[in-house]
């Protein structure tokens, strides 16, 4: 452990090689539960999605049972006029909620795509903190020249990251809401 | 009955569109992916194609590319439905052959209109 009496130079060594491998570890232990908490967000995703869209094909198939008996009942019997339009009203009012259902059960898809770009983004901060490990390759009582020496290969190894990084993850989804999205024919 | 082949990785969204085509009055073709909507348009010839952009392996690009390679698909509608919206991948897909260029989420009304367009 250094003390005053430590020279400054060492001192500094052991400051600078604490701050990097703190920054490293601590980095990529949050990280890490940051990744867990995802998969886990994607996992509870796809089998909500799975179970509001086997739902949905039910609730739908059952509407139409009782619209077929309703629409029965209606031919066999004299409804008033006034029934006859709440029916109908009825079943416009099912249609556009059936409709609205449609568009907000397509979110998985977006989530799913948002999540997948997000992972990239933690692998590559995980790369970044990995870089910053000196390993201890610095011993403290080291001078100055071999600890610029060590920090100019940690740059060099975080550069390299963003470069194997450039352009990997392009964005795909920039809906921020979930009306229906624009149609163009060429 | 008029046939279209619903090409998309995610199945929620295939279920949807299956769900709004059928309602529609249209058969439906799923393929999970460009390449199984490769294998399966070959297989059959359908009336219009629907696919998705950004899917593992074969994304929708070079699917469209594909298709219009073959011959019973040179005049086959093909729609791109995606989560994408930039002009620059849109004119991508238009070079590669696209008809049209639909942002999702969809609405299941909007979508059988522009279908009904194309093909009937």
């Amino acid at each position: 452990m250094a003390t005053n009496e430590t020279p400054a130079s060492e001192r500094l060594n052991l400051q600078v090689l604490q701050l990097l491998s703190g920054v490293s570890a601590h980095g990529d232990q949050h990280l890490a539960e940051v990744e867990r908490d995802l998969v886990q967000m994607d996992v509870l995703l796809d089998e909500a999605i799975k179970k509001l869209c086997a739902s949905f094909m039910a609730i739908h198939h059952a509407v139409d049972q009782q619209q077929e008996a309703l629409d029965g009942l209606l031919a066999d019997g004299m409804p008033s006029a006034a029934s006859t339009a709440r029916f109908e009203a009825l079943r416009d009012e099912i249609k556009q909620h059936v409709a609205a259902a449609v568009t907000g059960l397509q979110f998985q898809d977006m989530t799913s795509q948002l999540i997948s770009r997000m992972a990239q983004h933690l692998a590559g901060l995980r790369d970044v903190f990995s870089a910053l490990d000196t390993n201890g390759s610095v011993l403290p009582e080291s001078n100055n020249e071999v600890l610029l020496e060590a920090l100019g290969q940690i740059s060099d190894r975080v550069g390299a990251c963003r470069t194997e990084r450039a352009g990997g993850v392009r964005s795909t989804v920039n809906q921020r809401h979930m009306d229906s999205g624009d149609i163009e024919l060429f | 009955m008029k046939t279209i082949l619903a090409v998309d990785d995610s199945g929620s969204l295939r279920q949807m569109l299956s769900f709004s085509l059928k309602a529609a009055g249209y058969g439906v073709i799923e393929a999970v992916d460009g390449q199984d909507g490769l294998d399966k348009a070959k297989l059959q010839t359908v009336d219009l194609v629907l696919t998705d952009q950004n899917m593992p392996g074969m994304d929708g690009l070079t699917l469209i590319k594909a298709l219009r390679g073959l011959k019973n698909y040179k005049n086959v509608p093909i729609l791109m439905l995606t989560t994408e919206s930039g002009d620059d991948i849109k004119a991508l897909g238009r070079a590669a052959g696209a008809n049209g260029w639909l942002v999702k989420p969809f609405d299941p009304a909007r979508l059988t209109e522009v279908v009904k367009k194309l093909i009937g």
